[in-house]
């Protein structure tokens, strides 16, 4: 299997809510962006798979560190660093799609953070997702209640939530040769979700 | 394509009893087959007759059904002997086909297209037959099981496993509930279960429908196919496997993290069928379906008890199972003060207690089951044998219709009341629970 670089990733799956972002390919691009957005942002060296195990993704990069951060990560990388406006999230979400050999594509919805694949709390839809799925999908999960708004703050906004869901079905349905998709993480700033990184996996032999 | 010859067939051919050895398993098939089947004969290459059966050595005329029950080598014979007759549906029970491996599928390949260049259908191989209530307390018993349920009932059931297919009739001996349709479909090399689940949606014999799943085939097929079904009638699966999740290698969280049973849950889910945990909760939803517990859904029960432990445990299991324990309304409590003793819990669950006057019982229980705020009862009784407990709770039943599942210990006389209105009892309070809870 192939795994598509976050930045073509994003590209697949057109249509998802981004944080504002720039695949950097010089440090004058990179200082650039960060002036104009005028506040901290996360930077990820790109091509590189597994960039939080490899010490890859810098948070709170400034005007000040965004340089010498480019120049490293550039060279741990491709070449090129993403830039992304840096959220702060009160919930985390892992949205998904594969491939059943009998049941054909499904999307998954599930609660993500660090302990996501220690609780494995996820709800799996057939694609493409009917009206009414994806909320009662929600329903479904264990941590159901982390969505209904944490300590007072406003509720998930199902319906964005499944648009997002909705993109992800609509790559799998429409390409045979995806073979895995995850959002991951799908941040949930003041209720509304928002795709940090993506990943899309492509069947082996399949033409990037 | 019908399956009416195989689950409604007017004559039966026996390929495969022996004429030396009664006890072989083909004369069990042969001997099952006539008990109740009216036009049964066997086909044999020597015998005339094997245990009073009439036998030819080839097939003269078209028989509905033929259950083939020879050595491996021998079933292609068999086979197309009975399409050339003009069957209309075959069973091999015979082993030794695309279970084994390449080549026994190559021979399994072929006995599928000479079914179907003959227009015939073919149960099997490798399974345990069929077993279906023909009407009239008549029953075709094409099925290796020499112990077969016989109250007819609405119940009908489906199983890629033969030895679970054991189980099943086991279980429908020890419940009482009544039988419709049985059918073992081994290797599901032309008919599947999904064939199956067609043909018994349109059956009006069959009210609610039990299977046992090991593998979905055409997933999407399925779900479009019960989905329909289940708007009509009740279907509970028992999904055998659900430990795949992380054994194919996954790039993504995604695939490691959802795994095979994900999608089973969202394919069931969609088709509006009730998924069973284990073998317990199957049974027990299978048995709730079939009573017609699911017609009403539940959401509010009210515990009804003389005995306080076990009915904690059932509000423990109601919470569980997503099912609320509403407070009585006021007038209903008003009316049970003057009924039970000063002591008696009037929360929920409602302890009428062991000390309640006799007399007290029947109009404390349908007091209850009139109060607006309870669709459905769980009733407990341990050990207090009073008639009138189990005739309140069917009085209930009768005049509220609220959907009701009991767990009574050593009270013949309460239990004999509940079964005489249709209430179901379960091995425990938790399973009474979970009993009208599933599906929820």
């Amino acid at each position: 299997m192939k795994t598509l670089s976050e930045w073509e990733s994003k590209r697949r799956l057109a249509g998802l809510p981004y944080p504002k972002e720039l695949l950097a390919t010089s440090r004058a691009q990179a200082e650039d962006f960060v002036a104009a957005l005028g506040k901290p942002v996360v930077a990820k060296a790109s091509g590189v798979a597994h960039k939080t195990e490899g010490g890859l993704v810098r948070f709170g990069i400034d005007a000040r560190s965004v340089g010498p951060t480019w120049d490293e990560l550039a060279a741990a990388g491709d070449g090129s660093v993403l830039l992304a406006e840096q959220l702060s999230a009160e919930l985390e979400l892992i949205v998904g799609g594969y491939r059943d050999p009998s049941f054909g594509p499904l999307v998954t919805i599930g609660i993500g953070g660090i302990a996501a694949e220690i609780f494995g709390d996820v709800v799996a839809i057939l694609a493409p997702p009917e009206p009414g799925e994806v909320a009662a999908a929600v329903r479904q999960l264990a941590g159901r209640k982390l969505l209904d708004g944490i300590r007072g703050g406003p509720p998930v906004d199902v319906h964005a939530l499944a648009k997002i869901v909705d993109v992800v079905a609509g790559l799998l349905v429409a390409d045979p040769a995806v073979a895995e998709i995850d959002c991951n993480p799908v941040m949930v700033c003041k209720g509304r979700p928002m795709a940090v990184d993506a990943l899309v996996v492509l069947e082996d032999g399949a033409a990037a | 394509m019908s399956l009416d010859s195989l689950f409604k067939p007017k004559s039966v051919a026996v390929y495969g009893a022996s004429a030396a050895d009664s006890r072989k398993l083909g004369n069990t098939l042969l001997k099952n087959a006539a008990s109740g089947a009216g036009d049964v004969l066997a086909v044999h290459p020597e015998a005339d007759v094997i245990d009073g059966i009439p036998a030819v050595a080839k097939l003269h005329r078209p028989v509905d059904l033929a259950l083939i029950s020879v050595p491996d080598r021998r079933v292609e014979a068999a086979v197309v002997d009975a399409a050339a007759a003009g069957c209309g549906a075959a069973i091999v029970l015979s082993s030794g086909f695309g279970e084994t491996g390449a080549e026994g599928r190559a021979v399994q390949d072929r006995l599928v297209a000479i079914a179907r260049a003959a227009g015939m259908r073919l149960i099997g191989p490798n399974c345990m037959g069929v077993v279906s209530h023909l009407g009239s307390g008549r029953w075709l018993n094409g099925s290796y099981f020499w112990r077969i349920p016989t109250t007819p009932g609405g119940l009908s059931f489906v199983s890629q496993s033969g030895a679970f297919g054991g189980m099943f009739f086991g279980h429908m001996r020890s419940g009482g509930l009544g039988l419709s349709r049985f059918l073992s479909v081994g290797n599901s090399a032309d008919v599947g279960i999904t064939d199956a689940l067609e043909w018994l949606g349109d059956d009006p014999q069959t009210t609610a429908i039990g299977m046992f799943v090991e593998g979905f085939g055409d997933g999407r097929r399925f779900v479009e196919v019960a989905r329909k079904v289940t708007a009509r009638k009740p279907v509970v699966v028992l999904k055998a496997g659900k430990m795949a999740a992380g054994a194919k290698a996954a790039a993504s969280h995604t695939g490691s993290m959802a795994g095979s049973h994900a999608a089973v849950r969202a394919a069931l889910r969609r088709a509006g069928v009730i998924e069973a945990a284990d073998t317990e909760t199957f049974f027990d939803a299978m048995d709730a379906a079939a009573v017609g517990l699911r017609k009403k859904p539940v959401r509010n029960i009210a515990v009804v008890t003389i005995s306080g432990g076990p009915s904690v445990l059932a509000a423990d299991a109601s919470e569980r199972a997503g099912l609320a324990l509403p407070s009585l309304s006021a007038a209903t409590v008003e009316r049970l003060r003057g009924l039970v003793p000063s002591f008696a819990a009037l929360g929920n669950p409602i302890d009428l207690t062991p000390q309640c006057p006799i007399d007290g019982f029947i109009p404390a229980i349908e007091a209850i089951y009139a109060d607006p705020a309870v669709d459905g009862v769980v009733a407990i009784n341990c050990g207090l044998d009073l008639k009138p407990f189990g005739t309140g709770v069917a009085r209930g039943v009768a005049a509220t219709g609220k959907p009701t599942t009991a767990f009574v210990l050593d009270a013949p006389g309460v239990e004999a009341e509940m079964a005489g209105a249709g209430v179901l009892r379960f091995a425990s309070p938790e399973r009474a629970v979970n009993a009208l809870a599933s599906g929820v």
